[in-house]
């Protein structure tokens, strides 16, 4: 049972991060109609940025995050400009093949400036962590935790409650009808596009210290992003937080109880037995089907 | 005074015109109905005000300065409202959330305000105070046109662009339909109706056109395009029906 509990939590650690990365993925395609398989190379850009402000110029870690989030959403506003923006009237395929052109071009540059070997990043916290009952609560996934919940409730907070977010929603429901209300669906979607640049580029800086930064590191968290929008619905919010959370859980225990090399099998099995048993995925969406 | 005029309006999608040189005016205060079969025109009319057709020319006049070309959401901003057909209430969003947001061509208004108008149009379509929190995609028809209508009154337009109000809703709820858009003249505001129920766009309107493949066939009063035998002919089959 402690083992359980220990790999739960780290489960839901690891979960949080696919969650983030997911729920920048969903809501580009909620509004934009963009799939994006850019999402895993914005996580990779965030760690890289944090690298920059933190190893490099030495700033405290917390100014040193905040500023790369700030500028990931700059970086995602740039992104949309590059991708999206020559591209909007063309339908979905187009814009699809400019964000793997674009991934592929960001990786390359990236390893043009740091090379191959991989970049090293602390935790936030110094210490390693605590000990609640049988489970020992890495720092790094304690964080990972607090803030992808925080992040949840400030987007329910911003979605929910706020004029901008029912913008945001409209524009994502119907984008010639949210023009014809004098809604700017322009300035919606490059909005949705600096925030889902920023949610990519936290979950890389919260995950780096876990993992490493390297130039890869987007593409396989990408693609479990994607796996866990397929598990939780595809364009589902909740589907996004609850799809990445089940796939972290599934994986770490499945790499635990069952094989460490196949840790990664386990996602891609998980998303196979869904598209087979329910490929609607546990929040199957009645809105896009009515609408 | 003319409020809006089309001058020679052509608009095309892709390869030929749809419509092909229009004259349309409507003056301040009026109902204009725009009739015609299913496939004249009458809603790429309505698009093109709103720029919402790529390829337009000829001229679209609003209080006699040209909006021809300019975005979407600026010519919302100068005060045509646009009901589009087939209603598109936000599916996702609850009814008072789609009234809320008819506002967005508007700066920005106190909660004070939006509360007195949203209130404004409770009164107006009794039925929506009820439904105010049930989510678009689960009304009828004919809620989701009083929504529609709603929250394109919420712009405060000088002209009111309708797309068939009336399809596909039952004899009784077109009725509350028709009386909703002459209470709305009342106020003040001037509609520019599109319908194929001509029996009943002739009945609140004051002036008439009918379209037929991307021309204006004929125009006139209520009762010169009800007389006009070619027209009772071909295009308000309505009539007999109705
Ligand atoms: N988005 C579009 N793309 C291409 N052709 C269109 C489009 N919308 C309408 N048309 C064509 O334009 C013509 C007029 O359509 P429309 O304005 O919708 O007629 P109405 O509203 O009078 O029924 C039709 O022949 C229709 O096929
Ligand atoms: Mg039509």
């Amino acid at each position: 049972m402690a083992i359980f509990l220990q790999l739960l939590f780290t489960g839901l650690g690891i979960g949080a991060i696919y969650a983030l990365v997911a729920l920048g993925f969903v809501l580009l395609i909620r509004a934009a109609s963009v799939v994006n398989f850019g999402q895993g190379q914005f996580s990779m850009v965030g760690a890289y940025l944090l690298v920059v402000c933190f190893n490099v110029l030495g700033l405290p870690y917390l100014l040193s995050m905040l500023i790369a989030v700030i500028l990931m959403a700059g970086f995602g506003v740039l992104f949309a400009g590059a991708t999206y923006w020559p591209l909007r009237h063309r339908g979905g395929l187009p814009v699809i093949i400019s964000t793997i052109g674009a991934s592929i071009f960001l990786e390359n540059i990236v390893l043009v400036l740091y090379g191959p070997s991989p970049e090293v990043l602390p935790g936030l916290f110094d210490s390693p962590g605590i000990q609640v009952g049988p489970v020992f609560m890495d720092s790094q996934y304690l964080s990972i935790l607090v803030s992808a919940t925080l992040l949840v409730i400030l987007q329910y907070v911003i979605f929910e409650k706020t004029l901008l977010g029912k913008k945001l929603q409209a524009t994502s429901q119907d984008k010639e009808m949210a023009s014809l209300l004098g809604i700017p669906v322009a300035m919606m979607i490059l909005i949705t596009f600096a925030y889902s640049a920023a949610l990519g580029g936290l979950a890389g800086m919260l995950v780096a210290p876990v993992l490493f930064v390297s130039v890869g590191m987007g593409g396989l968290i990408a693609l479990k992003a994607f796996a866990a929008n397929i598990i939780g619905g595809y364009g589902s919010i909740p589907g996004a937080i609850l799809g990445g959370l089940a796939l972290g859980v599934a994986e770490t225990m499945g790499a635990s109880y069952i094989s460490v090399p196949y840790k990664d099998a386990f996602a891609f099995f998980m998303l196979l037995m869904f598209l087979m048993v329910r490929p609607q995925g546990l929040f199957g969406e009645k809105i896009s089907e009515k609408a | 005074m003319k409020l809006l005029e089309l001058r020679t309006l052509t608009a095309r999608y892709g390869a030929g015109d749809v419509l092909k040189g229009i004259d349309i005016d409507v003056d301040e205060g009026e109902i204009v109905a725009l009739l015609g079969a299913n496939g004249a025109g009458k809603s790429t009319t309505l698009r093109a005000i709103s720029g919402l057709v790529p390829h337009v020319a000829g001229d679209i006049l609003l209080g006699g300065k040209s909006i021809l070309g300019q975005k979407t959401e600026a010519i919302v901003r100068l005060g045509i409202s646009h009901v589009p057909e087939g209603r598109r209430v936000f599916p996702g969003l609850t009814v008072r959330e789609n009234i809320v947001l008819g506002a967005s061509n508007r700066g920005r208004l106190s909660r004070a305000a939006m509360d007195r108008e949203v209130g404004e149009k409770f009164e107006l379509f009794p039925d929506l105070h009820r439904l105010r929190d049930a989510l678009g995609w689960t009304l009828s028809g004919g809620q989701l046109q009083m929504v529609a209508v709603a929250r394109g009154l919420m712009a405060q337009p000088r002209v009111l662009l309708l797309d068939e109000p009336s399809l596909g809703l039952a004899p009784l709820i077109v009725q509350q339909v028709f009386k909703i858009i002459a209470q709305i003249r009342e106020r003040g505001t001037t509609v520019l109706l599109v319908e194929q129920n001509a029996h009943m766009a002739l009945s609140v309107a004051d002036r008439g056109y009918v379209l037929e493949t991307g021309r204006v066939l004929v125009a006139g009063s209520p009762t010169a395009l009800w007389e006009d035998p070619q027209v009772r002919a071909a295009y308000l089959g309505g009539l007999a029906a109705g």
